[in-house]
C-alpha cells in the first residue's frame, strides 16, 4: 500500500507526464499491491493474472462482459446525469428494480395484447417511467423538503426491493414455479432478441444509444449547459435566472429513466423474471462507475464495461486460483483507489 | 478535451462491436464422458458451517476419489444468469460434469445443460417438472427425516415449549422441515409449539441476528434454522443460554454447552456415485438423470443426524431411535392424521404418505407452527 502512495505522489509531482501514463502507472500499483495479496494467500499471481486474463479472452466471455456490463452502464448514466447538476444519485439499485417492477407489470397488464415488437416498447417505456418516478421522489423531497438526495435515494433502494419481495412473495408469485418466489418468466414475444448469433442481447443497443445522446445532450444541448451551471454554483445560476428546480428535477429524472431501462434490459434480456437477487449491487457498481469516470458520459460507459470485465475476471480467481470469491472486490476497490488516488486534485468534471 | 472523448468513443466501439461470433454445438455424446475436471457452484461461502461448507467438503471426497480429476469451485455464486456464465467458464476449462448446488441455481443449470449436450449438469434439491434432457437431473435427500428426529430431542428439551424457526424462503421443502420439527417436537410434547421467522436471504448474517432477537424475546428456548449459513443464530442462542437444533453442518463446537443435535449432510458417497456414472457414460437414464431422492425408507440418505450436545438424555436418545426404526420402515414424519394450521386436513389418519406425496402437500404449515405463509 505504502508503495502505491509513494508512487501516486511522485505521479502528481510531475505534471508533465501524459494523463494516459499516470493512469497506466496508478492502475499498475493497483495490480501490484494486488498480486501481493495474492501471493499472500497462496496463489501465483503471474498465473493468476495470466488465467484472469485469458479467461476474458474468448468470444463468449466478451459476451458475458457485455451482458454484465449493459444495467452498468445504465445505472452508471442515471448517477453521470444528475452529478453534472450536482446532485448525488445514490439510488440506482432502486431505480433499477423499479425499471423491473414497471416493466413486470406492464407484462401483466397487456398479456399478448401488442403484437411483435411493440411489446418490448411497453415494456421499455414502462421501466424508463419507473425509474424516472423513482428518482422524482427523491428530488422532489429535496425541492420541498429539503432532505439531501443522496440520504434520501439510497434509502429508497431499499423501500424499491421491499417492494418487490412483497411482489414477487405474494401477488405476482409464480403459482406453477417451484416454490421460490419469482415472477413468471416472460412470455417469448417480450423478450430482446440476441444480436447476430451471439448470446448478447440487444439491451446492449440501447445501452450504447442511451450512451451517445447523453454525451451529445450533455455537451451540445441548452439542457445540457443549465445542468453543468447549476452544477457548477445553483445560487449563481439562480440569479441568472434559470429555474433551478425545474433543472434539478429534470437531470434527476432522466437519471432515473435510464436507471429503469437498465432494469428492463436485465429483465427482458438476461433474467427474464424478478427473484430475490435481481440486480443486486449493480446500481451501486454504477455509482463506482461514474465517479471513477467522473460522469462523462463516454468514460462513464467504459469505466461501466471495464468494472464488469474485472467482476468477471473474477471468476477465474476462484475457478483457476482457487481463492475466496471476495478476492475480486479487492482488486476492485484497488483500483478505485489509485484511480480516485490518481486524480484527487481533478475535482472539476470536464 | 474533444480529442480525448473521440479516443474514448474509439475504445468503446470495438468493445461493443466485439464477440458476435457464434458457438458451434457439440457432437452428441454421452453426457460427463471421459471428464477431465468437474464443477461445483455454491450459492455462499464454503466455510459457512452449514449448507455451502458440507457441499464443498463432498467436492473435496471428489477430489480425494478421483484424483486424475481436477475439482473447479466456485462459492458465493447468485441464483441468478451469472450462476450460467460461471458454470460456462468450467466447461470451457474442461469440466463435463457440473454440479448447481443451491436451489435457485436450476434455472441456470437448466440453460446450460441445454446449450452443451456433452456436459452433465446436476442440481442438488430442486425439482424439474416436465421432460428432463438426457444430460440434466436433481439430487436430494429427504431432509425432513431427521429434522424430525432433531424436533424429538427439541420437544423434550424445552421448559418454555416454544421453539423457534428461522428460514429463508417459504418453499416446500423448507415448509416441510418446518412442519416435521413441530410434528417430532409434538410426538413427545403435546403442548411444545414453532414460532417461525422468514429472512428472504440464503445467508444474511444481519438478518438472522435479528430473528434470533425476536425469537428469544418471545420466549423461545429451542434455535433451528433452515439457512445455508449457521454460525450466527448457533451462537446467538449459545450466548443467550439457550439450546439450538444444528443444521447442514456440524456446529456443536459453536455451542458447546446448548448444542442438542442436528441434521447435517454427509454428500460423499452421492457425489462419487454421480461423477462415477458419468464418467463412465452411464449417466443417461440413470436414476440421477431425474429427480433423485434418496431416504432412510429407500437407501442411505445423505442428510443424516448430527451428535448429541450434553443436555441431551438417555431417555431422550432412545425414544429419538425408536422413532428412526419407524420411519425407516413402515411410519413416516407425516403420518396422518397431520393437520393444517386452519383446522383442515393435509394427510388423512391412518395414511403413511410416500416420498412423492409429501414433496407436492407441504405448502401450509401444520398445526402448531406460529406464523403466516404468503399467499400465492
Amino acid at each position: 500500500m505504502a508503495a502505491l502512495v509513494v508512487s501516486l505522489r511522485a505521479l502528481r509531482a510531475d505534471p508533465l507526464r501524459s494523463p494516459a501514463v499516470r493512469w497506466t502507472a496508478a492502475l499498475g500499483g493497483a495490480v501490484v499491491v494486488f498480486g501481493v495479496l495474492m501471493a499472500i494467500k497462496g496463489a501465483a499471481p503471474i498465473s493468476a493474472y495470466t488465467s484472469m486474463w485469458s479467461s476474458l479472452s474468448s468470444n463468449r466471455s466478451m459476451e458475458s462482459v457485455l451482458v454484465k456490463a449493459t444495467p452498468i452502464v445504465l445505472a452508471a448514466l442515471a448517477v453521470a446525469v444528475p452529478a453534472r447538476a450536482g446532485l448525488v444519485n445514490v439510488g440506482g439499485e432502486g431505480q433499477l428494480l423499479m425499471g423491473g417492477i414497471f416493466a413486470v407489470g406492464m407484462s401483466r397488464a397487456i398479456g399478448d395484447a401488442f403484437p411483435g415488437h411493440s411489446a418490448l416498447i411497453a415494456l421499455c417505456l414502462a421501466g424508463a417511467v419507473g425509474g424516472a418516478l423513482w428518482a422524482a421522489l427523491a428530488v422532489l423531497l429535496r425541492l420541498v423538503v429539503g432532505i439531501s438526495e443522496a440520504v434520501t435515494t439510497l434509502l429508497l433502494n431499499y423501500v424499491a426491493l421491499n417492494a418487490m419481495f412483497f411482489l414477487i412473495y405474494d401477488p405476482w408469485k409464480d403459482a406453477h414455479g417451484s416454490g421460490q418466489p419469482a415472477t413468471p418468466a416472460l412470455p417469448a414475444g417480450q423478450t430482446f432478441p440476441m444480436l447476430g448469433s451471439s448470446t448478447v442481447h440487444a439491451g446492449l443497443v440501447l445501452a450504447v444509444a442511451a450512451t451517445a445522446i447523453v454525451w451529445w445532450a450533455l455537451r451540445s444541448t441548452r439542457w445540457g449547459f443549465q445542468l453543468r451551471v447549476v452544477g457548477g454554483n445553483a445560487e449563481a445560476a439562480r440569479r441568472a435566472g434559470l429555474p433551478v428546480g425545474i433543472i434539478l428535477l429534470t437531470a434527476m429524472l432522466v437519471g432515473g429513466a435510464l436507471a429503469g431501462l437498465g432494469g428492463v434490459a436485465q429483465l427482458a434480456g438476461t433474467e427474464f423474471k424478478l427473484r430475490p437477487g435481481f440486480l443486486a449491487t449493480y446500481g451501486y457498481i454504477g455509482f463506482l462507475a461514474s465517479w471513477l469516470a467522473r460522469h462523462h458520459p463516454l468514460k462513464v460507459a467504459f469505466a461501466g464495461v471495464v468494472l464488469a470485465a474485472i467482476s468477471i475476471a473474477g471468476d477465474s480467481l476462484q475457478i483457476d486460483s482457487a481463492l475466496p470469491a471476495a478476492t475480486v472486490n479487492v482488486l476492485m476497490a484497488l483500483v478505485l483507489l489509485a484511480v480516485f488516488g490518481w486524480g484527487a486534485r481533478r475535482v472539476v468534471p470536464t | 478535451m474533444r480529442t480525448r472523448s473521440i479516443r474514448m468513443a474509439a475504445l468503446l466501439l470495438p468493445l461493443a462491436l466485439l464477440g458476435l461470433a457464434s458457438t458451434s454445438a457439440t457432437a452428441a455424446t454421452a453426457p460427463g464422458k471421459g471428464s477431465k475436471a468437474v464443477g461445483f457452484i455454491f450459492v455462499g461461502p464454503k466455510d459457512d458451517f452449514g449448507y455451502n461448507q458440507a457441499a464443498y467438503q463432498g467436492s473435496q471426497a471428489v477430489k480425494k476419489q478421483f484424483p486424475k480429476l481436477k475439482v473447479l469451485t466456485a462459492e458465493n455464486v447468485p441464483e441468478d444468469d451469472n450462476a450460467a456464465r460461471v458454470m460456462e467458464g468450467m466447461i470451457a476449462k474442461g469440466a463435463k460434469i457440473i454440479f448447481a448446488t443451491s436451489y435457485g441455481h436450476l434455472d441456470a443449470a437448466l440453460k446450460v445443460a441445454a446449450a452443451h449436450p456433452e456436459v452433465a449438469v446436476v442440481q442438488q434439491g430442486n425439482f424439474i417438472t416436465g421432460k428432463v434432457a438426457a444430460n440434466a437431473g436433481t439430487y436430494f435427500g429427504t431432509v425432513y427425516e431427521p429434522v424430525y428426529l432433531a424436533g424429538i430431542a427439541a420437544g423434550k428439551a424445552t421448559k418454555s415449549n416454544k421453539l423457534g424457526y428461522v428460514y429463508a424462503f417459504p418453499i416446500p421443502q423448507t415448509i416441510a422441515n418446518i412442519n416435521a420439527f413441530e410434528l417430532g417436537a409434538k410426538s413427545v410434547n403435546p403442548k411444545a409449539e414453532t414460532i417461525t421467522v422468514a429472512t428472504s436471504n440464503w445467508c444474511d448474517p444481519a438478518k438472522q441476528a435479528d430473528a434470533a432477537k425476536s425469537l428469544l424475546g418471545q420466549g423461545v428456548d429451542v434455535l433451528t434454522q433452515h439457512q445455508d449459513c449457521t454460525a450466527t443464530i448457533t451462537k446467538a442462542a449459545e450466548k443467550a443460554g439457550k439450546m439450538v437444533v444444528g443444521y447442514h453442518a456440524d456446529a456443536s463446537k459453536l455451542a458447546p454447552k446448548g448444542w442438542l443435535t442436528g441434521s447435517e449432510w454427509s454428500w460423499s458417497s452421492l457425489y462419487n456415485d454421480i461423477v462415477k456414472r458419468a464418467l463412465d457414460g452411464k449417466f443417461t437414464g440413470s436414476p440421477y438423470n431425474g429427480n433423485y431422492r434418496v431416504g432412510y425408507k429407500t437407501g442411505k440418505n445423505p442428510f443424516v443426524q448430527s451428535k448429541f450436545g450434553p443436555k441431551v438424555t438417555a431417555e431422550t436418545k432412545s425414544l429419538i431411535a425408536a422413532a428412526l426404526t419407524d420411519i425407516s420402515t413402515t411410519g413416516s414424519p407425516f403420518k396422518g392424521p397431520v393437520y393444517a394450521q386452519d383446522g383442515s386436513t393435509i394427510i388423512p389418519a391412518g395414511v403413511v404418505p410416500n416420498y412423492g406425496t409429501v414433496e407436492k402437500k407441504m405448502t401450509v404449515f401444520v398445526k402448531g407452527v406460529i406464523g403466516d405463509l404468503p399467499k400465492s
